[in-house]
């Protein structure tokens, strides 16, 4: 006997979470995209999704940011810090990917400096993921070893029923608990089986990649101009991407008014790491590219341990020219060595 | 022989002779419907190139990066009726000498992969006539009369449900042959004339700047459209730019390779209506 969420106790559930102070977003579909969004019933959830286009990561490190609003007058300079908003809220329907993501970013934003805009929001959400009963030709998540079911970052996880009436339910931190706790009425006992999960096939062997990205040797190879010819330069990859957190802080407005930003950015870009004097040392597409797969794969592994990547596989799904990291990374298992 | 065959062996012997140092086609992609760029600089590889009624991206997109054509060399490229017309935009703003390009023309009709012979731009001179006449795609139009048909206020509030979903990737810039510019406008940061944010009015001010700036320069081939990664319907913007440069000029982006750039260029009877 499992405990299960039914289906048709959903809006109640949701119900139940408001009352508790919390906002429920879940994926939806809006505008003609989907992405992560408040909801009021079940019934706004585009739960059918493999995946939102968006990733969740937006609901904790935004697009755009204000940090600080200033305000010089002939009297006084008066400078305002924004603080980041400390609203409960809890995250319903994140694929494992998606969650896994957060839980890659914090040692990031919690490294030399505790980033506030993004851990006041990490510990004001409870995160209920469900696992995946379908994936599609992108999913690489089996690849950088997690799973369609994989807890990390969930504080919940829910398995959907084969008989698709709910989910089975497990907490999978303190906070699930609680959060779990606060709706025990409507949870109850089932022996109902939980649907498979998909088979992802592995697509790469990131033990290869990461040894041969290892090798100071191969930093100048030809290889990297070879693979990123087709690469225009976007940053749809990037801001598509569940882990990728560079950004730029901008001053919007004059010399005596104006706010202060944290904005997106992206490594794609030939702005990125452009000096003042012009001269830049990621001057070509092709060091560009070798940047986001060695910052992913090498980089962040030395010094957190983990690579930054979930394998969701949106660089690749939503990619203009069918590019994505997939690629580079299968290319590179079948180097020959 | 199917056209695909007929092409890759063209395009096998024009780089064993070293008439071309580069075949810009299209192969297999990541599934069974996507097909990408592929850029073939041997014989062999020549040989694995793909052209089906997949193959819808405009590659003249690559012409112009990374000062390709900068060596004078020539190169053969794939193209499409609507990637022929960019071509023409962009040889007729001196971004492309016609004599460097080799087309291998086609079109996809009724999913059906069609020859467009000659391999020259001049011998596509008909084309521009043939497709200034034809009607547009039945359902940018039907959605644009839509937008038409709607209060200038409910017009603001759809175009600003779609861009607040941007996210200033700059995918459209990328996609878009005709954003060939060194160093775009919104990339100026000294002073930084277009905000960076992608708030709602940050992203009004990149998606209205790129629209003008594509005024009588867009060949509707669509590229930006798809390359949105949050589904923004760009293609709307550019109907309707072209429409008005049409109706104001009496121009069609592209029709042909002489054409002057209509917003570069003057003539004495141009309608003065907006000089106060």
């Amino acid at each position: 006997m499992t405990r299960i969420l039914l289906k048709n106790k959903l809006d109640d559930c949701i119900a139940a979470w408001q009352k508790a102070g919390y906002s429920v977003l879940a994926p939806v579909q809006r505008h003609d995209m989907s992405s992560f969004d408040e909801v009021q019933k079940g019934a706004d959830m585009a739960l059918d999704l493999i995946l939102p286009e968006r990733t969740i990561k937006d609901q904790f490190f935004p697009q755009t940011e204000p940090l600080i609003k200033y305000n010089i007058s002939k009297k006084e300079i008066a400078s305002e810090t924004m603080t980041p908003p400390e609203k409960k809220r809890v995250f319903f329907g994140v694929r494992p990917c998606d969650a896994s993501g957060l839980a890659i970013d914090d040692p990031l934003f919690g490294w030399d400096y505790k980033d506030d805009y993004w851990f006041k929001r990490r510990e004001n959400s409870v995160i209920v993921s469900i696992a995946c009963t379908e994936a599609d030709d992108f999913c690489m998540c089996t690849s950088v070893k997690l799973s369609p079911d994989s807890t990390k970052g969930s504080d919940v996880m829910l398995r959907p029923l084969a008989n698709s009436n709910g989910w089975q339910v497990e907490a999978v931190s303190d906070r699930g608990t609680a959060l779990l706790e606060s709706v025990s009425s409507l949870l109850e006992e089932s022996s109902d089986e939980a649907a498979p999960v998909p088979e992802v096939a592995p697509k790469f062997d990131v033990e290869k990649v990461m040894e041969w990205l290892g090798d100071k040797e191969n930093f100048e190879s030809q290889f990297w101009k070879d693979i990123s010819v087709r690469c225009i330069g976007c940053g749809s990859c990037t801001f598509l991407c569940p882990t990728c957190h560079c950004f730029d802080i901008q001053d919007e407005g004059d010399t005596y008014q104006g706010i202060r930003r944290k904005n997106w950015d992206s490594c794609s870009f030939a702005l990125f790491t452009m000096h003042t004097s012009g001269h830049n040392p990621r001057n070509a597409q092709s060091t560009r590219w070798r940047q986001r797969i060695m910052h992913k794969f090498n980089y962040y592994r030395d010094k957190f341990g983990v690579n930054s990547c979930s394998g969701c596989g949106r660089c690749t799904r939503q990619c203009p020219v069918d590019m994505g990291i997939t690629e580079t990374l299968q290319a590179i298992t079948n180097l020959p060595r | 022989m199917g056209i695909q065959e007929e092409y890759r062996k063209e395009a096998a012997s024009l780089l064993s002779s070293g008439e071309v140092k580069l075949v810009i086609g299209f192969g297999p992609g990541t599934t069974a419907d996507r097909r990408r760029a592929q850029f073939a600089r041997t014989a062999e590889e020549a040989e694995k190139l793909v052209l089906d009624q997949n193959c819808i991206a405009n590659l003249t997109t690559y012409l112009v990066a990374g000062g390709l054509l900068s060596d004078g060399k020539k190169v053969a490229i794939f193209l499409k009726p609507d990637a022929i017309r960019s071509l023409n935009i962009l040889i007729s703003e001196s971004q492309v000498k016609p004599e460097q390009v080799v087309i291998f023309g086609y079109a996809i009709e009724n999913g059906e992969v069609k020859e467009l012979p000659g391999r020259s731009i001049g011998d596509f001179a008909n084309l521009g006539e043939k497709l200034r006449t034809a009607t547009p795609p039945p359902s940018v139009q039907q959605e644009a009369e839509k937008l038409e048909a709607m209060s200038p206020a409910e017009r603001f509030e759809y175009w600003q449900d779609q861009f607040s979903k941007c996210i200033k990737c700059y995918a459209c810039r990328q996609a878009c042959p005709m954003c060939y510019c060194r160093r775009c406008i919104v990339d100026v940061n000294q002073p930084q004339w277009v905000s960076t944010s992608s708030h709602t009015l940050g992203n009004f001010e990149w998606n209205i700047v790129r629209a003008f700036h594509l005024a009588g320069r867009c060949a509707a081939c669509g590229a930006c459209d798809r390359a949105c990664p949050v589904n923004i319907p760009l293609r709307l913007i550019n109907y309707r730019m072209g429409k008005e440069v049409k109706e104001a000029f009496d121009y069609y982006a592209g029709e042909s390779s002489d054409q002057k750039p209509v917003l570069a260029s003057f003539n004495q009877d141009d309608p003065e209506t907006f000089i106060l």
